[in-house]
């Protein structure tokens, strides 16, 4: 989900593990907090676990930050998320392949093209899903309670609309607060039946509705609390998820129990702790204290060293993300194309990522992480040529005679990453440009992206969901809010735009994969790199899945010890 | 003691406005500072609209001294505001938490600082001259010397690691008398040699400074010329003048105990202050940030009388609130 939570995953594997280097491991660094892979996929392991409870004794421990919202309307980074989603369930949900799968919902629905343009869902929901501490069961009223709750002003969610404002009426409501949202119909002859019209088709859109704001939360404990006030219901949060939230304690630990009677199939283990008050991550792997442990570049040349016991339980595998360097093309000199070529034709990435990175991330050519539908290995990125690089900025209209450049970087280490030294070196070297490095932490970086502070910036994005609309359509369509390089190209908007509506897949990835290559070769961005999970998992932990983003996976996980 | 309430009384009225300097300091700060608490948690999201709303319901586009007047009066309350770190929990019910947890270990760690440091100091003074004292000061500066990002790993390897003793973190709280501890478990016991030795180091040398000075005196040449016993006279004598200066430095040291360290707290895995404050800064916690920086200015204001008090206790010489006195 969100590439803020990639750049809170760093630093909070820096806060963990390798505090004294935190500033290093911001950009690509391992996130020594993840829990691992198994990106194994054990066909029975899908099948198993009935209502009646195949649960075992078994606890997993984990090392794990404490959420900043347990609330699902309010959870936005990548550490609520990671709990969020175990806890609480929605109408769909993804499985481990990644699909979108019914949850709540009995099945997917067809869209059905309506009169006006709009499409509605009509969800039948599953009967007997009962809340954690079965005081009831979901019933259509509770999902439409939830939706309306994360979009209703007074919750204060900075990012319901983002994920819900597809659904007629959803952003008039958020606005106001008055009514309700006229998308979201119950029926009244059957409770279970709920009709959820959005404005237009959107291929993406159920997508959309597995990430945790479109969540079934109970009325009981929510009505009257915010993201910001009345939050300590969360720490008895009642949900109709995987696992049970057993024990909370701020900055200490958190206890997720199976819920032996979650619908879609119990979950194996036992019981999840996590340990939020750190530690050194890997020296407690090794002690036997925690049972997955992600590795840092610190680590990472040790383990994966044949002859290091630990090489054994050593895994990696991609995550949907990229990291890259930004330009805002309306600030000098980027405002021209010569001088983001340029720049992006003077990187060697080969040697930035073998060298620096030490081979535990991938080098990115296009926006698209592997893995992502539209995926085009095809694509013909920017090669590393000084020879050109220099010949492109002295034929740019500002040639040799360059205005002060400053790159923008997420960190709170007061030391420059590896990656950045790395990066102005190369640009010294190549271009005889002297780059200047302004670092701020998350929160400051973020607000001044927005603003369109920055003449160039580092940064990464991570996929919410499944499609291809959620890189290139959120970050590069030029009507975009999330468009920080204020790049605008009508053949790519208009590619977008198709391909927003066409129903027939292949040829809707293709227009992703046209619009693509423009993009590239406009150098909005130089795609850098997609990071890989690099973990550490005991070998009697099994089937511990490694998505390439935030999805609920520890029901897969069991301990044959 | 004369004069001792007079002085007490104008040193307690000068705390508020002492007071108010810090908080008023630490408030713009957070105030005029980039970020808030929603920032944080849009993360990457960008809806200036919905931002922009949400900050004005929550009066955080009010002028600064609505704002810090709002603070200030719930303060006085015992209302310390919600933290955004862990939002919306109230902050009283966080940080007394935190802050016990790091308490007990420091405290732990200050007593046998003191315990240790202060006989090594007079031990080694009182070897001037001979190997035993640069041995002794050379090899507890080597412990002075580096850093904790060093000993620590290298702790864990050997206790954890290689000898299998320790668990390499982790903080286990027992009730004992109706108190949670966590110093009764064995996980304490790196963090307490982490904390302990430049600790020892410090105060062995000042105490060795001191004690030699005060070799020098001459009532001590007359104690000695007395015929009085050696133990008696650096027990009696050196002893009890070269301790007063130490008086100032455990105040401080016992207010310093609030802060915690975010290094050993973060490798080990203890849930205190430390770490937690250094979390705050990061998620703009303004609240959070408030509350530690008033908690911890009074206290040193309370040290620091608590100390000038106590010195005129401990030495007759020292007349409070004179002018010109000692």
């Amino acid at each position: 989900m969100r590439a803020l939570w990639l750049v809170l995953g760093a630093l909070a594997a820096t806060t963990a593990v390798v505090v004294g280097v935190a500033a290093a491991l911001v950009m690509g660094g391992g996130d020594d907090n993840e829990n691992g892979p198994s990106a194994t996929k054990t066909p029975e392991a899908q099948t198993t676990g009935t209502p009646s409870g195949a649960t075992s004794d078994e606890t997993l421990r984990l090392l794990g930050n404490d959420p900043i919202s347990m609330d699902p309307a309010c959870a936005s980074d990548v550490e609520s998320a990671t709990y969020v989603v175990e806890i609480f369930g929605g109408l769909v949900t993804i499985d481990r392949d990644l699909n979108t799968v019914p949850d709540i919902a009995e099945a997917i629905p067809e869209p059905v093209q309506n009169a006006d343009g709009t499409v509605s869902y009509a969800f039948q929901i599953r009967k007997g899903v009962l809340f954690h501490n079965q005081s009831r069961q979901v019933a259509a009223e509770d999902v439409k309670y939830s939706l309306e709750r994360a979009l209703n002003p007074d919750t204060q969610s900075p990012i319901a609309e983002t994920y819900l404002g597809d659904i007629v009426g959803a952003k008039e409501f958020a606005s106001t607060g008055e009514g309700g949202v006229s998308g979201i119909q119950l029926d009244q002859a059957d409770p279970y039946k709920l009709t959820v019209t959005i404005d237009a088709p959107k291929p993406y859109f159920l997508a959309k509705l597995t990430y945790p704001t479109a969540f079934v939360v109970d009325r009981n404990q929510t009505e009257g609390t915010s993201c910001f006030t009345n939050t300590n219901w969360q720490r008895r949060a009642n949900g109709t998820g995987p696992f049970k939230l057993k024990e909370w304690d701020l900055g200490q630990k958190i206890v997720l129990e199976a819920n032996s009677r979650y619908h879609l199939g119990a979950p194996l283990l036992a019981s999840i702790e996590y340990n939020l008050a750190g530690g050194s991550a890997v020296t407690m792997y090794e002690n036997d204290e925690i049972d997955v442990t992600g590795v840092g570049l610190n680590d990472i040349e040790r383990v994966r060293d044949p002859s290091e016991p630990l090489n054994a339980e050593f895994q990696t595998a991609p995550r949907m993300d990229i990291w890259y360097i930004g330009f805002n093309v309306e600030k000098t000199p980027f405002d021209d194309v010569k001088v983001r070529q340029a720049f992006a034709h003077a990187i060697d990435k080969d040697k930035l990522i073998g060298v620096v990175l030490k081979d535990a991330v991938i080098e990115a050519d296009g926006i698209l992480p592997p893995g992502m539908p539209g995926y085009n290995e095809n694509l013909q990125g920017l090669e590393f040529d000084p020879v050109l690089a220099k010949q492109l900025l002295s034929e740019s209209e500002y040639g040799d005679d360059l205005p002060a450049v400053e790159i923008a970087s997420s960190g709170r280490g007061a030391s420059v990453g590896p990656v950045s030294e790395a990066i102005l070196g190369m640009w010294k070297e190549n271009l005889g440009v002297d780059v200047a490095i302004r670092q701020t932490e998350s929160a400051t970086f973020f607000q001044d992206l927005r603003d369109g502070d920055f003449q160039m910036f580092e940064v990464g994005w991570v996929a919410d969901y499944v499609d291809p609309e959620n890189f290139l359509k959120v970050k590069l369509y030029g009507d975009s809010k999330d468009n920080e390089s204020n790049y605008r190209s009508a053949e790519v908007d208009s590619l977008l735009e198709q391909a927003d509506v066409e129903q027939d897949t292949a040829q809707r990835l293709a227009l992703y994969q046209q619009a693509e290559q423009i993009i590239v070769n406009d150098v909005p961005w130089i795609p850098l790199f997609h990071d890989e999970y690099s973990v550490l998992i005991k070998p009697y932990v099994k089937d511990y899945v490694l998505p390439p983003f935030v999805i609920p996976r520890m029901r897969y996980v069991h301990i044959e010890k | 003691m004369p004069g001792i309430l007079p002085y007490i009384v104008r040193r307690l009225l000068w705390a508020p406005f002492v007071l108010l300097a810090v908080t008023l300091a630490t408030f713009a700060l957070g105030r005029f500072g980039p970020g808030d608490p929603i920032e944080v948690l849009q993360g990457q999201y960008n809806n200036p609209e919905v931002v922009e709303r949400i900050r004005e319901e929550r009066g955080l586009d009010d002028p600064f001294f609505n704002q810090y007047g709002r603070y200030m009066w719930d303060a006085l309350h015992g209302e310390l505001g919600t933290s955004s770190t862990y939002l919306g929990v109230a902050v009283e019910d966080i940080i007394f938490e935190k802050m016990w947890v790091t308490v007990q270990y420091n405290l732990l760690a200050l007593i046998i600082i003191f315990a240790v440091g202060l006989p090594a100091g007079i031990w080694a003074a009182l070897r001037q001259g001979s190997w035993q004292d640069p041995f002794t000061i050379s090899f507890l500066l080597l412990f002075r010397s580096l850093p904790v990002l060093v000993t620590i790993p290298i702790l864990q390897y050997i206790f954890a690691i290689k000898l299998g003793w320790l668990p390499s973190s982790g903080w286990v709280e027992r009730d004992i008398l109706g108190l949670k501890l966590g110093i009764f478990d064995k996980r304490i016991i790196m963090p307490l040699l982490v904390l302990s030795l430049p600790g020892i180091a410090a105060v062995a040398r000042l105490m060795r400074a001191q004690t030699l000075e005060v070799l020098d005196q001459d009532f001590v040449r007359t104690a000695r010329a007395k015929g009085l016993k050696e133990f008696v006279v650096v027990s009696r004598h050196v002893a009890r003048n070269a301790l007063l200066p130490m008086t100032t430095i455990v105040g401080f040291a016992l207010v310093g105990l609030l802060g915690g360290s975010l290094f050993v707290e973060t490798l080990f895995g203890i849930p205190g202050i430390g770490r937690f404050v250094w979390e705050a800064v990061g998620n703009r916690d303004y609240d959070v940030l408030m509350a530690v920086t008033l908690i911890t200015a009074a206290a040193f204001i309370v040290a620091n009388l608590v100390t000038d008090i106590a010195y005129g206790f401990i030495d007759p010489r020292v007349r409070l609130g004179g002018r010109g006195g000692g």
